[in-house]
């Protein structure tokens, strides 16, 4: 930020600027600094309009072709969603609260679902949860697949923009049979989920999922067993374990750097504790280990949603009616309830007044804690680098800025 | 393994893919299938029916005219308004039925799931766009009639791959 701003009235403060009437010569505006740099740093803007960068701008000073500095600056798709749902009642914050990620948007009300009957003291039916537990984990797959979609174009690599590209439909599909929507599917709900399992979808389920398991799998040989991949990114932006534990980032970032935590084995949800599966960790910390743990989560994805359609019940409700006027008798508390992501914990704390509405909700986002450890792993880089260690940090710049 | 037969696998297994058939979807030729009739929600169990969250549709033999649609989307989209119908239908005594602007609606169909009385729902018809602005508000009238959707494709898969067959 300095940086920009600094750089731009440098060279305008030499000679005083004649537009500046209010200001003397010599003193500038609140809020502007002039900033001596050295002549040999250049500062890039990186972004917000590129492509590369999402979202956002990535103020980069390289000497030559190596970073010596880096500056995010997240907030160009602020919406306000936070401040939004204090205005609207427990059942109608629902479509826009997912609107942060749109292609993880069953994982993003997890949280606020979870934290919602812990006020409304609802009581989910087993049915749903074994409903959420495969709608979350589809979703999960669908996530990765657009992210890696996006990293292979970042890294010049257009068959694997295609190939998940193409093989995410597989997954896409099931949600709007199972939902009503390909994306935003406003799906969960306080007491449960908005609809049940529709005629044969476990036969289609089991179909789409096992060729889609078979798809991903023939990634190693183009894509992660390739040797020009491995050369890009092994050895980029590594991330020791204690970085990665005193920066506080989660999700796959965290378990490429040998750090194994996943909330779905620490704090089980739902019916996640009666589910079989392991958590993949890699211990590198470089941008090649965090490029491959979702891919390994997405295999892991797959056999927890299989297990969950063989150990579902096989009928029974799958929404708890909530009472019809809450007014008044809603107690004033809080919970903090969090789920792990396609991206990592994500948390959602919720206060609770004597009203219809929520007091306060606050998203606790993965994206915005990856990105915090960013300047760290790209400063000493050389710059053609940037977007291998950028993508790989799982970041969604929406998500970061609500 | 050596960087010379990792990169004549990853163009082996990249020439292999010639023989798997395509899985792209000719669109306005073929259409995707999809479950049921559209989203629709029994208010006695109070859980809703699957299907895709597409235009909807207004029984108005059913309709009482009683806002409920309309208050549940004031906090999501404000796409209902309700307007006055022509006809007057003995249940229903203010003679006013939700009108829909589709330029403003997200399809998230709480709409729905807002109505006691079985009188809204959601249908396969997702093409709606139009020249005008005007043209995406549907009146009550048209909001009635039954959408002609052919969608017949769907998703198969064999040895050689997965098609929209």
């Amino acid at each position: 930020m300095d940086g920009t701003v600094g750089a731009a009235s440098a060279s305008a403060a030499a000679p005083p600027s004649p537009a500046g009437a209010g200001a003397p010569a010599g003193r500038l505006p609140p809020g502007l600094s002039v900033e001596r740099t050295d002549e040999r740093i250049m500062t890039l803007n990186v972004g917000p309009q590129h492509p590369g960068s999402g979202h956002m701008r990535l103020v980069i000073q390289v000497d030559g072709d190596y970073i010596v500095n880096c500056d995010p600056d997240p907030g160009y798709v602020h919406r306000g969603e936070e401040k939004m749902a204090e205005y609207r009642n427990y059942v109608l914050n629902i479509p826009h609260l997912e609107r942060p990620v749109i292609h993880d948007s069953c994982n993003v009300l997890y949280p606020y679902c979870l934290g919602a009957e812990d006020i409304l003291g609802v009581e989910v039916p087993e049915r749903a949860k074994y409903v959420r537990v495969i709608a979350s984990e589809l979703n999960k797959c669908i996530y990765i697949q657009y992210w890696l979609a996006i990293y292979g174009i970042f890294l010049g690599h257009s068959t694997m923009f295609m190939w998940p590209a193409g093989d995410r439909e597989l997954l896409i599909d099931l949600m709007e049979k199972l939902t009503g929507a390909r994306v935003t599917h406003a799906y969960f709900v306080p007491g449960g989920v908005r609809n049940d399992l529709p005629a044969n979808f476990e036969d289609a389920c089991l179909r789409q999922v096992g060729y889609f398991e078979k798809r991903i799998k023939e990634y190693a040989d183009i894509f992660y067993d390739n040797p020009i991949l491995v050369s890009r990114t092994a050895g980029t932006g590594v991330l020791s374990r204690m970085d990665a534990v005193r920066f506080g980032t989660t999700g796959s970032v965290l378990r490429a750097s040998g750090v194994d935590f996943d909330l779905r084995k620490r704090e089980p949800y739902d019916a996640y504790g009666e589910m079989d599966f392991s958590t993949p960790v890699l211990k590198d910390g470089d941008s090649y280990a965090r490029s491959r743990v979702p891919w390994l989560d997405m295999m892991e994805s797959c056999r927890i949603v299989r297990d969950a359609l063989a150990k579902m019940p096989k009928s029974g409700s799958v929404r708890t009616k909530l009472k019809p006027n809450p007014k008044g008798k809603l107690p004033h508390e809080e919970v903090y309830r969090r789920v792990e992501s396609g991206r990592g914990s994500l948390g959602c704390h919720i206060v609770s007044e004597k009203k219809p509405e929520p007091y306060r909700v606050k998203m606790s986002v993965p994206s915005f804690r990856n990105l915090i450890c960013m300047p760290n792993l790209l400063r000493g880089e050389k710059l053609g680098n940037m977007p291998a260690v950028y993508w790989s940090l799982n970041y969604w710049p929406v998500e970061a800025d609500r | 393994m050596g960087t010379a037969s990792g990169i004549i696998r990853a163009l082996n297994s990249g020439v292999k893919h010639l023989a798997v058939k395509r899985f792209t979807l000719r669109y306005p030729e073929e259409k995707l299938k999809f479950v049921g009739d559209g989203y629709q929600f029994d208010p006695t169990v109070g859980v809703g029916i699957a299907g895709l969250k597409g235009r909807h549709m207004l029984f108005h033999d059913h309709c009482t005219g009683c806002q409920l649609c309309s208050i549940a989307c004031e906090g999501v989209a404000e796409a209902i308004a309700m307007v006055k119908v022509p006809e007057g239908w003995k249940h229903n005594k203010k003679s006013i039925m939700p009108q829909i602007d589709y330029g403003k609606c997200v399809f998230c169909g709480l709409c729905v799931d807002a109505c006691p009385f079985y009188a809204l729902y959601m249908t396969n018809d997702y093409e709606l766009s139009s020249f005008t602005k005007e043209g995406l508000i549907y009146t009550p009238a048209q909001l009635q009639v039954k959408p002609d959707v052919r969608q017949d494709s769907e998703i198969v898969i064999d040895e050689r791959g997965a098609t929209h067959g």
